[in-house]
């Protein structure tokens, strides 16, 4: 059905359009990095707050109010890129298993980033309690750890080879 | 000594050759760039949006440098000796692609923005604490600096279309 759908986009005219242009796919490439700058700038502004390591006179709630709108803005931008360079590409990134890891880590990662807001304004977070900060550390590492494995899967996809079957 | 006595003598160091010679230690530094890259546009971005007015307003621009700096250098020098692990594995191949020289021009362009924004400018930033404006020759190196560093990072993805 993937192969089918991937063939099916490559024969549409957008996608055509694209593959004929030399220049489309390093340009939307590159805005994609750009975005991810946005996001990476942010949320390690976040998750380096929640160690204490910057920002330490800064509210995390006020800093999440800050950032967060950003992180929000750049994976919706992200996915409109990504999804534009498939739509170039059909038959590379989907038949590469780096880019569904890519997209679960995504996942657990905007999820991570949702709980850690969370949890930053509750009464316990707010007051400082031990429990409370101890976890937002912990998940602020499990944060970092995930968006790091998700640049270098990114980078890995394209060395990575299509799966058994894959359209060429 | 020419530069293509270099380029060989760097091509015949064992690091060049461990490098070019396996499979996966280039596409690793790859990762590593590109992390330390996206972090210091990142960082960077934080302080010139705030130069120019379009964020943090309410912040004191001191107290942002002083946050994100050491941020920008450490991983500066990161990207630094990943993309120059990189040249070794196959200077000749760099030093012959047009994107690759016109990024290190960039490169030095930011540098020399970033060295005259503190050696200079920094000064005029006194007055432009919480909710103050920069002042314009100030927020002209914030925006010099965005556009650099976005040139830079399209100059370095075109660099893998070229070679």
């Amino acid at each position: 059905m993937l192969t089918a759908f991937a063939v099916w986009l490559r024969a549409t005219p957008l996608s055509i359009a694209i593959a004929s242009h030399d220049w489309i796919i390093p340009a939307v490439q590159s805005l994609h990095i750009v975005t991810i700058a946005a996001l990476i700038g942010s949320v390690l502004v976040i998750n380096l707050r929640l160690l204490n390591v910057i920002e330490k006179g800064q509210a995390v709630t006020a800093l999440m109010d800050h950032y967060l709108p950003v992180v929000a803005v750049s994976i919706i931008v992200l996915a409109l890129t990504g999804g534009f360079l498939i739509l170039g590409e059909p038959t590379r990134a989907l038949f590469r298993i780096t880019f569904w890891i890519k997209m679960a880590l995504v996942l657990a990662a905007s999820i991570l980033t949702w709980g850690l807001n969370r949890l930053s304004r509750t009464p316990a977070a707010l007051s400082g309690a031990a429990g409370a900060t101890q976890a937002l550390k912990a998940g602020a590492v499990v944060a970092l750890l995930l968006w790091t494995a998700i640049i270098f899967a990114g980078r890995w996809i394209g060395y990575t080879e299509g799966w058994p079957g894959a359209p060429q | 000594m020419t530069l293509n006595d270099l380029v060989e003598r760097l091509k015949g160091t064992p690091l060049s050759q461990a490098i070019s010679g396996s499979d996966t230690l280039f596409p690793l530094l790859e990762c590593v760039h590109v992390l330390a890259v996206v972090i210091v546009v990142g960082a960077i971005a934080i302080v010139d949006l705030r130069l120019l007015g379009l964020r943090a307003r309410g912040r004191d621009i001191q107290e942002l440098l002083k946050q994100f700096v050491p941020v920008t250098l450490g991983a500066f020098g990161v990207g630094f000796v990943a993309g120059a692990l990189m040249f070794i594995a196959k200077p000749d191949t760099y030093l012959a692609n047009a994107f690759f020289l016109t990024k290190m021009v960039l490169l030095a362009l930011a540098g020399a923005n970033a060295i005259t924004f503190h050696l200079i400018f920094h000064r005029t930033l006194a007055r432009a604490s919480a909710g103050v404006a920069a002042p314009l020759p100030a927020r002209l190196s914030g925006l010099f600096s965005l556009g650099v560093w976005i040139a830079i990072i399209a100059c370095g993805r075109w660099i893998g279309f070229t070679t």
